[in-house]
């Protein structure tokens, strides 16, 4: 795009809506640095012409980025343009990586690279880190600004940058990294956790806290406590996993959770509803961490602190896009296109759509965006009057067990927004098998190729 | 009951039929598509992999699956509980769908 054309749609519309674009417009101006557009290679896997023609930036490569770039593709054709921005050159998946805990798996091999995207689907992959947009107005170009001062143009903006979270008093980025992880964000740090399981004492003390909803994966911290009380109980005899949960009930999964700590884990697993942290105390000597909540203190051999969550950076950053309490993206669950800030599409753990936060209902949201982009960009500006989604996974009990929760999702055209289907959910598992624990791993396997592949 | 139910599918499915014209391949337009993209996470992106192919499979066999797991106990079977979230019309907009993508 030419930088005229730029300044002149920034002076036209966009200077007032988003700071940072717009700050960033003046810099352009003195330092008149070029604009990079986006390419696009034609494969085969892609049609040639679906009647589809535009430019689109997807912000953030995790399960709803990753799935819509695939789908702007495969649904839109060669003539949608479909660069994919993410600071991190591949993705380590959160689902399964529970399983880095009892040493199951690694996070090697929950790693996951954009090379089929690019390949396969010609999506064109950037690696940098996101720090100002200017919403493209009408169907004219707006564009993404990168740290390394790169801008790429666009005729949408898709942000699916997961999940931030707030501080936790006591804690420093340096203090999670090394000593009280959340390990929430899989990667180093659920490494970090592993190994700190691995060293306990025996008769030692696992504590966790779970932070107030909404929270990424619902079900995810009570099946953390399960697979870590699995594995303390045949490998580290006498310990506790002391769950702090700042919810006043079990997330998801009530039944089949509960059934798991009274029965399966009962005698090890301590779970105690109403306990909001107030401070942490970390040990980096070796000596025992201290959690104080709203009710008590308590001392952990390992402590695993998961904070509070809000929409990603480049959300909370821009007041127009966070209009939901200033912490997440009110979104059109038609297109997932923002309720404020027309041509930016918000999708995954960012959006308050009203449907749990979490990768294969994420992976389903990103195909509605696309499918909706897709007919935007062919000139068909109605938008899908009745979408249907789905959520699904499956969680380890015990090193080979597993449970698994669903719902579908229709919509509800008065209040516009996403409904449980009456009778199709939530529904949970009878009981945790070993079938369930084959079937969650072909699951997995099957979601994300769904996603990347 | 049974009978009847796939019947009046029958009916939909012929009305979309006619209405689009299409006859072997997938269209980027097919009104199924979308909808059917809810089995991908779980039966490959447009049925080629994951649990069960469902790509190129008979409309009929599919519809007839979806109303028989509709029918049995929801949480003995994941798809037991997912196939209620799904109207019979849109059963076979997927089922559709899935008959016309290449196996």
């Amino acid at each position: 795009m030419k930088r005229r054309q730029f300044v002149g749609l920034l002076g036209a519309s966009a200077l007032s809506l988003l700071l940072p674009g717009a700050a960033f417009a003046e810099d352009e101006r003195k330092r008149g640095s070029t604009s990079t557009t986006s390419t696009t290679t034609s494969t085969t896997a892609v049609p040639a012409d679906t009647g589809a023609t535009g430019s689109v930036i997807v912000v953030g490569g995790g399960m709803a980025g990753a799935t819509a770039a695939k789908f702007l593709r495969l649904w839109g054709g060669n003539k949608v343009q479909v660069t994919l921005v993410d600071q991190n050159a591949t993705y380590s998946s959160n689902i399964m990586s529970n399983l880095v805990l009892n040493g199951s798996t690694t996070m090697s091999q929950l790693t996951y690279n954009y090379n089929t995207l690019k390949t396969v689907y010609g999506i064109n992959f950037v690696q940098g880190s996101v720090v100002g947009i200017v919403p493209p107005v009408g169907s004219g170009t707006g564009s993404v600004r990168l740290a390394d001062g790169r801008v790429l143009t666009c005729n949408k903006i898709i942000l699916a940058p997961g999940i931030e979270f707030d501080a936790v008093p006591g804690l420093t980025p340096a203090l999670q990294d090394n000593f009280v992880t959340h390990a929430w964000k899989a990667g180093a740090q659920t490494t970090k956790l592993a190994a700190q399981i691995r060293n306990m004492p025996a008769g030692g003390a696992f504590v966790m806290t779970i932070p107030a909803a909404p929270y990424r994966c619902p079900p995810g911290p009570y099946e953390r406590a399960c697979v870590v009380a699995d594995y303390l109980k045949k490998n580290k005899p006498g310990s506790k996993v002391i769950v702090l949960d700042a919810n006043p009930f079990i997330q998801a999964e009530k039944v089949g959770f509960e059934r798991a700590f009274t029965v399966t884990h009962a005698g090890v697993i301590d779970y105690r509803p109403n306990q909001a942290v107030v401070s942490v105390a970390a040990s980096t000597t070796g000596g025992k961490h201290a959690v104080t909540t709203n009710s008590a203190t308590l001392y952990a051999d390992v402590l695993n602190v998961i904070p509070s969550h809000k929409a990603g950076k480049i959300i909370t950053d821009n007041p127009a896009l966070a209009n939901v309490g200033g912490r997440w993206a009110g979104v059109d669950v038609r297109s997932y296109e923002s309720t404020a800030v027309p041509n930016v599409y918000v999708i995954g753990d960012s959006a308050a759509s009203g449907q749990p936060k979490a990768g294969h209902i994420a992976n389903q949201e990103a195909k509605l965006c696309a499918d909706a982009i897709t007919r935007a960009l062919r000139g068909d500006l109605i938008p899908n009057p009745a979408p249907k989604t789905n959520s699904a996974c499956y969680s380890p009990i015990t090193a080979d067990t597993a449970s698994w929760l669903t719902v579908v999702y229709g919509y509800d055209a008065v209040n516009n927004k996403m409904v449980a289907v009456p009778g199709a959910g939530p529904i949970e598992a009878a009981a945790a098998t070993q079938d369930n624990f084959n079937d969650m791993k072909k699951w997995f396997a099957t979601l994300m190729a769904d996603s990347f592949a | 009951m049974h009978r009847l139910i796939i019947t009046t599918g029958f009916v939909v499915f012929a009305a979309w039929s006619q209405a689009s014209s299409a006859a072997t391949t997938v269209t980027p337009t097919h009104p199924g598509r979308l909808l059917a993209s809810n089995c991908f996470q779980c039966h490959g992106t447009d049925g080629r992999k994951g649990f069960e192919e469902l790509a190129g499979k008979s409309s009929s066999s599919i519809y007839e699956e979806m109303k028989e797991m509709q029918a049995k106990t929801a949480d003995k079977n994941i798809m037991n509980a997912h196939a209620r979230g799904f109207s019979d019309s849109e059963i076979w907009l997927i089922a559709d769908y899935f008959s016309k993508v290449a196996r």
